[in-house]
């Protein structure tokens, strides 16, 4: 390539980004220089052929729009639901709490109650480090 | 679309409505598809990248400018996400979504068949030889060929200065050009 057009000046000739005042001066040298010729004219064909690329309609018809909606909208779902039994739950707990039961039901019901919170815990954090460990975790397909 | 429609429906997306965010999705749609099969080499992992840029951009619509196009800023996005899922361990560049079908030309209906079989063996070739270049000469490739982006834009996408686009262009094309000769092709 001779030195006074340089790689970048060339790929903006080609691209149509080389401003008009600069237009000239590659067409000077393309005119004298049969080894530039021929490079633009590689590189002219390249372009050509990333024209032909094409890919299924198919794919493109299939919108990834339901997906999306799901992802953004599921996590508000989660707000609700997490909110909504936490509520129940704190009225629930001070209403059996200051409740006029016998204390040996309250600390029995309580027992059973935060034995079952306690095995769900275990059970969760058990399949939280297997799944850390899994080494097929990222296989899905 | 209409950059004040396209300001008017990010507005609304930004005061909590998720139905305003769906013409977006379903306007960029195509235009992502092509990029991030072009990145991921298949649809499958495309699709993938693709779902998972449209819902970060619209966690992060509320550091989005409203005066500039919403496009670059988006395809910046999904590039970034087509970028770290070739990363991990998930996914890599693995071809197999270019469609068979051609669409016929009027010089390939005057050319015959022996036109339209060299037009598919170019493309295959230069989808083959796409493979065999890196993630970031191909992504501009992508980026300017298939999706027709100014230098300005191919900037902004991928986060360098415009002076770099055609530095990194012309060895992006170098190294299309010496994979697609090292598979046979042949230029003039």
């Amino acid at each position: 390539m001779p030195q006074s057009i340089s790689p970048e000046d060339l790929m903006r000739f080609i691209d149509g980004e080389l401003p008009p005042s600069e237009h000239a001066r590659v067409e000077a040298a393309l005119a004298s220089d049969t080894e530039l010729n021929r490079e633009v004219a590689i590189y002219r064909g390249m372009k050509g052929d990333f024209q032909e690329l094409s890919f299924d309609p198919g794919t493109v018809s299939r919108s990834v729009w339901d997906t999306v909606n799901v992802t953004l909208t599921r996590p508000v779902g989660w707000f609700l639901v997490i909110v909504g039994v936490a509520i129940w739950t704190g009225y629930g707990a001070y209403l059996f709490t200051f409740s006029t039961i016998d204390p040996f039901e309250k600390l029995a019901t309580g027992g059973v109650v935060i034995g079952i919170l306690i095995l769900l815990a275990s059970i969760i954090w058990e399949r939280y480090r297997e799944w850390l460990t899994d080494p097929y975790r990222d296989v899905y397909r | 679309m209409q950059p004040e429609l396209e300001r008017e429906l990010i507005r609304k997306c930004r005061a909590g409505d998720t139905r305003f965010y769906e013409p977006l999705v379903r306007a960029y749609e195509p235009a992502g598809l092509r990029l991030a099969v072009a990145m991921m080499g298949n649809t499958e992992d495309a699709r993938d990248a693709l779902q998972d840029a449209f819902v970060k951009a619209h966690e992060a619509l509320h550091r989005f400018d409203l005066r500039k196009p919403f496009g670059p800023w988006f395809f910046q996005i999904l590039r970034n996400q087509c970028r770290d899922k070739l990363r991990s361990r998930r996914a890599r560049f693995k071809m197999e979504a270019l469609d068979e079908r051609l669409e016929l030309r009027p010089d390939d209906l005057e050319r015959g068949p022996e036109r339209i079989r060299q037009r598919s063996a170019a493309r295959e070739l230069l989808w083959q030889a796409l493979e065999h270049i890196g993630n970031e000469h191909r992504e501009i490739l992508v980026l300017k060929e298939l999706q027709g982006f100014r230098y300005a834009e191919i900037a902004q996408i991928l986060e360098i200065p415009e002076g770099t686009v055609a530095s990194r262009l012309y060895h992006a094309r170098h190294a299309l050009k010496q994979a697609l000769v090292g598979m046979g092709a042949e230029y003039p």
